[in-house]
């Protein structure tokens, strides 16, 4: 656990009863800072995290319990997965979910492999058109989706890709925004490393594979979470390419639950626990990479 | 391989040029001649019918493909949400299904663009099966022809909440029975609960307007005309509800779901609904279940408002025979009633109404409402106007809103609404 | 080669051993996939600005009457006023507060990692889940007016007042982009001198002075482009105020922003494609707008 890594060993006995805590810098931080500290992230946790621990305790109340009543009671009186079950028994949670998973998983690996090869050509080489082909991405991070969509599916269509997974993939396979933050994750690599492969005389494909790919990591991991997120998320892009309901994602799937039990609060709430649930998971899973990734500056631009 | 500005603006000129060509309603495909044999693979969508009635359609698909061998029918349900999205994204890629689940406002435009069938012309032999009134519902004012069979038609009593009418004083045995009495009513549960429990929930929609009494349009069908003195008469009647908290204060921002859950919690007394509600009370507030009181809409023209729903044949489809069959299959009489049974609705099929089913009462209160229901769908009117589209709607809601916060007088606001709506009008 | 580099820059010599067409191949997997998904389907959408297309019916050439028609547009106006709101609402509070967040994060004391991954949480859960869980917190039976209630201030209407409604949208934007920008602003402390803050500190410096005249100069470029960002996302704000105010943006359609009115005057099946098209291109000229301002902002620090 992190917690303990930042407890640094005790200190030969001097007497001193200081709190062994300290910062980044491995100086010591005074008790009374701390417990400020700690209140203001607990208020903090309480204000970013405690809306979903209300969902999942309104998931969790049976059919019997008030939901509504003032005070609120936190926690549920009798726990009942109960409405899992209506959730599961309404519609096919894990073949949409496995929808899901495949569409996430899809838009993760092209979007790390493209965004990387198109950052890379923009930080690292240089031909005619460079800025050009940069001012196409940072244009295309700026066009209001909501105004393209139906542009977009006459497209698919005329490709023969609607109606099908690959179809939902597609336009969001390579983000223009991840392409910029890969791009900002090269330029923060000094040159002087691929200078020295250079000269040895690997070639491009192979700095690009050796050499700059390695150390942006972080980032790429920064655009995986980004990735798997927008294609797990979104609603009205599947919802319109799709038609046939075995093909159907989670989040088409948990809008029947809201079309059929809109007055059910605990349901929507089940609903939204199981849509929200595998995002942290894998958020946790990653976050070491991502906050590497951060450190690089992926985030920068 | 630097790319030039000419060489960009080429491929940018190629990019677009076939897209300005396609969306155009030419007659490809498709014949209007349903005599054929009926066979091949057809499409049927239906809409937000899956969660509910999953194994009543997968019986309805086999028992049609059992009749018509060689038929193969893939049945696709689309969520509630979205639908008008899914539907035009379809109709303009081409990819509509063969035989498609509407509503009269939606099938308008798909006849406008040549893409619903006149089943005048391919199927006119059926129409003696349904209901007259029915038949004529997917009729689109300014064009010649029918363009869905009618399926379920639905309609519902007006439930409200005994207790709360005891609390204000008012006789919870005799509900209000017209809008004189309904808005004195609503007065006095504001007055008598200081503001606390609304009446109504919802702002007033075409469909109350027609209710009362409004011209909706003229006969022509070219304009609308709600902004009549009738009209006034009742948006200015919702503004004294609104100023007195009689018409709940976030009613402006309401939605069905959250007009349906404040009558569940009892903000709201009295709210319209489906025999499908009773169910729901019965789960979700069983003590409002013991208080509940049922009651006829109210109505001044002497017709209640009925919702149609219709199945539509695409007039692109590769199967005429079989696609019309299936349409006629899923509406006929027999299909339609078993559908009845398991759901409340009602069927359109004429003739159907008068089963025992619901005309006999056994004491229950589904029984009651469904009883009651069926009698007055015999002369129920679905007053939303066919050409009234999702744009008109909220330019409506909107200047309702208006009005009812004080911003603009009941007619300028109904002016306004008119005219957005013909201006919407004109441009189809 | 023994010019000394800066990081980040090209070096002054040419990398020869390339072919000339590797940097296309590189770039081409996504150059093809905005081209054709992103660029192509907005250039038709400029294309049917000019024109009177609907979904189901072909458009005719109409020139600038589109762009003529929104300037008489009450609900344009609406937009444009709410779209502009968003911004002066939102993006002071997302320049300033991720910024605080970032220096209470940063110290490694125990349990650290665990608070700054439950802060990113909000960013990581759909926008559509988000306005759900919101919704239902500030119901007027929800969890806020309970709490509310029970200590004796009584309910609010936060969904049904037009401008609680906005502030409320403004509030779960800013609440969703807390970690985002966090984290933007961690990785730019990370980059500023300690002892800068320990010089200061020497001086007698107390936390705000220090806070004013060390950390603010330090992540000033950060600061610009977390402005950049947010104001060109608040700009284009859809979702939030869609699932909280509803299709019809409030009470009389008072909380429409400009996206909104793009996708219900360009949806469905009686869509007017070419009115809404001319919205989105006001729309996408004044996100370019936005941003080229402050980027030109950004240079200015740079020099």
């Amino acid at each position: 656990m992190s917690v303990l890594e930042k407890v640094r060993p005790e200190p030969p006995v001097t007497g001193q009863r200081e709190p062994r805590v300290t910062d980044e810098n491995g100086r010591r931080v005074r008790v009374g800072e701390l417990v400020w500290r700690y209140l203001l992230l607990l208020a903090v946790l309480a204000l970013t995290v405690g809306p979903f621990l209300w969902q999942l305790s309104t998931s969790l109340k049976g059919p019997t319990e008030d939901i509504y009543s003032s005070p609120p009671s936190f926690l549920p009186a009798r726990p009942t997965l109960h409405n899992y079950t209506r959730v599961a028994d309404t519609i096919p949670v894990w073949d949409y979910g496995l929808n899901s998973l495949k569409v996430a998983t899809a838009s993760v690996v092209t979007n790390c492999v493209g965004s990387a090869l198109a950052g890379y050509a923009l930080a690292r080489l240089r031909f005619r058109g460079r800025r050009a082909t940069t001012l196409v991405f940072v244009l295309a991070m700026l066009v209001p989706v909501e105004g393209i969509v139906i542009a977009q599916f006459t497209t698919m269509r005329e490709l023969g890709l609607n109606n099908t997974l690959v179809g939902v993939v597609l336009p969001g396979a390579v983000g223009a925004m991840n392409v910029l933050l890969m791009r900002g994750a090269f330029r923060s690599l000094p040159y002087e490393i691929e200078e020295a492969a250079y000269v040895d005389g690997a070639t491009v494909w192979q700095r690009f594979l050796r050499i700059a790919l390695p150390s942006v990591k972080g980032t790429l991991a920064v655009v995986a979470i980004f990735a798997f997120m927008g294609a797990w998320d979104d609603f009205l892009w599947p919802l319109i390419v799709l038609s046939d309901p075995s093909k159907f994602t989670l989040t088409i799937g948990l809008n029947y639950l809201h079309g059929t039990f809109a007055n059910d609060e605990r349901l929507v709430a089940a609903g939204t626990v199981i849509a929200v649930a595998p995002l942290i998971a894998l958020f946790a899973c990653l976050q070491r990479y991502f906050f590497r990734g951060v450190g690089e500056g992926a985030v920068k631009g | 391989m630097p790319m030039s500005r000419r060489a960009l603006a080429a491929a940018v000129v190629a990019l677009v040029l076939p897209l300005s060509a396609c969306g155009s309603g030419g007659d490809d495909g498709g014949s209007t001649d349903a005599s054929g044999k009926v066979e091949g693979d057809i499409t049927f969508q239906t809409w937000n019918l899956r969660a509910n009635f999953k194994s009543y359609f997968d019986g309805l698909v086999a028992d049609f493909e059992k009749k018509y061998p060689g038929t193969h029918v893939k049945w696709i349900d689309q969520p509630a949400e979205g639908y008008a999205d899914k539907l035009s994204a379809d109709a303009a890629a081409g990819t509509l299904p063969d035989v498609v689940n509407v509503s009269p406002d939606l099938v308008a435009p798909l006849a406008k663009a040549g893409l619903a069938l006149d089943l005048d012309k391919s199927a006119g032999k059926y129409r003696s099966e349904y209901l007259d009134g029915a038949w004529a519902g997917h009729q689109v004012p300014g064009m010649s022809g029918t363009y869905a069979f009618p399926w379920y038609l639905n309609t519902g009593p007006l439930f409200y909440d005994k207790a709360l009418f005891d609390k204000a004083g008012l006789d919870a045995a005799k509900p209000p029975k017209t809008y004189d009495e309904l808005f004195a009513d609503a007065l006095q549960m504001a007055r008598k609960s200081d503001g606390k429990v609304a009446t109504l929930a919802n702002v007033p929609t075409i469909e109350d307007f027609g209710r009362y009494g409004v011209t909706l349009m003229n006969k022509q069908g070219t304009a609308f005309a709600f902004n009549d003195a009738k009209g006034v008469e009742l948006l200015t009647r919702y503004k004294e509800l609104y100023d007195a908290k009689a018409l709940d204060p976030q009613a402006l921002t309401a939605t069905p779901e959250s007009s349906g859950r404040k009558f569940l919690t009892g903000a709201v007394a009295m709210n319209p609904g489906s025999a499908l509600d009773l169910d729901n009370f019965k789960k979700n507030a069983p003590s409002l279940y013991k208080n509940i009181g049922i009651t006829d809409q109210i109505t001044s023209t002497g017709h209640v408002n009925m919702y149609v729903m219709g199945v539509m044949v695409n007039s692109r489809t590769k199967h005429t025979p079989a696609a019309v069959a299936f349409a006629h299959f899923v509406t006929d009489a027999q299909n339609q009633m078993s559908f009845a049974k398991k759901v409340a609705i009602f069927p359109s099929t004429a003739g159907s109404l008068d089963d025992p089913y619901f005309t006999e009462q056994d004491g229950t209160d589904e029984t009651r409402v469904r009883v009651a229901a069926a009698k007055s769908l015999k002369s129920a009117v679905n007053y939303t106007p066919v050409l009234f589209s999702e744009q008109m709607k909220t330019a409506l809601r909107n200047e309702v809103a208006k009005a009812l916060q004080g911003k603009e007088s009941p007619k300028k606001a109904l002016d306004n609404a008119v005219g957005a709506a013909d201006r919407l009008l004109q441009q189809d | 080669m023994a010019t000394p580099v800066r990081p980040g820059r090209p070096p002054q010599i040419r990398i020869r051993r390339q072919l000339p067409l590797s940097p296309w191949l590189f770039a081409a997997p996504g150059l093809l996939v905005v081209g054709a998904f992103v660029l192509y389907p907005f250039v038709s959408t400029l294309v049917n600005s000019f024109t009177d297309r609907r979904t189901l019916l072909p458009g005719h050439f109409v020139g600038l009457a589109n762009f003529r028609e929104l300037l008489h547009d009450d609900m344009f106006w609406t937009g444009l006023r709410n779209s502009t709101l968003y911004i002066l609402g939102v993006v002071p509070a997302l320049v300033v507060l991720p910024l605080l967040l970032a220096l209470l994060v940063r110290k490694d004391i125990p349990g650290i990692t665990f608070f700054r991954s439950a802060f990113y949480t909000p960013v990581v859960a759909s926008i559509v889940v988000v306005g759900l869980i919101w919704v239902w917190l500030l119901d007027e039976r929800g969890l806020v007016n309970s709490l509310l209630e029970s200590i004796g201030i009584g309910r609010i209407g936060f969904l049904s007042d037009q401008w609680l409604l906005l502030l409320s949208a403004m509030a779960v934007t800013v609440w969703k982009g807390l970690g985002y920008y966090m984290i933007i602003y961690l990785a730019a402390l990370a980059n500023v001198p300690r002892e800068l803050h320990e010089a200061a500190a020497v001086d007698g410096a107390g936390p705000v002075r220090r806070f004013l005249s060390v950390t603010v100069p330090a992540v000033r470029s950060t600061m610009v482009l977390v402005a950049a960002l947010s104001s060109v996302n608040a700009f284009k704000v859809f979702s939030e105020v869609y699932l909280m105010a509803g299709p019809t943006g409030g009470p009389a359609g008072e909380d429409t922003t400009l996206v909104m009115l793009v996708q219900r005057t360009g949806t469905g099946l009686t869509g007017r494609v070419g009115y809404a098209s001319a919205l989105s291109v006001v729309v996408f000229v004044v996100t370019v707008a936005l941003m080229l301002l402050v980027l030109r902002a950004d240079r200015r620090e740079d020099a």
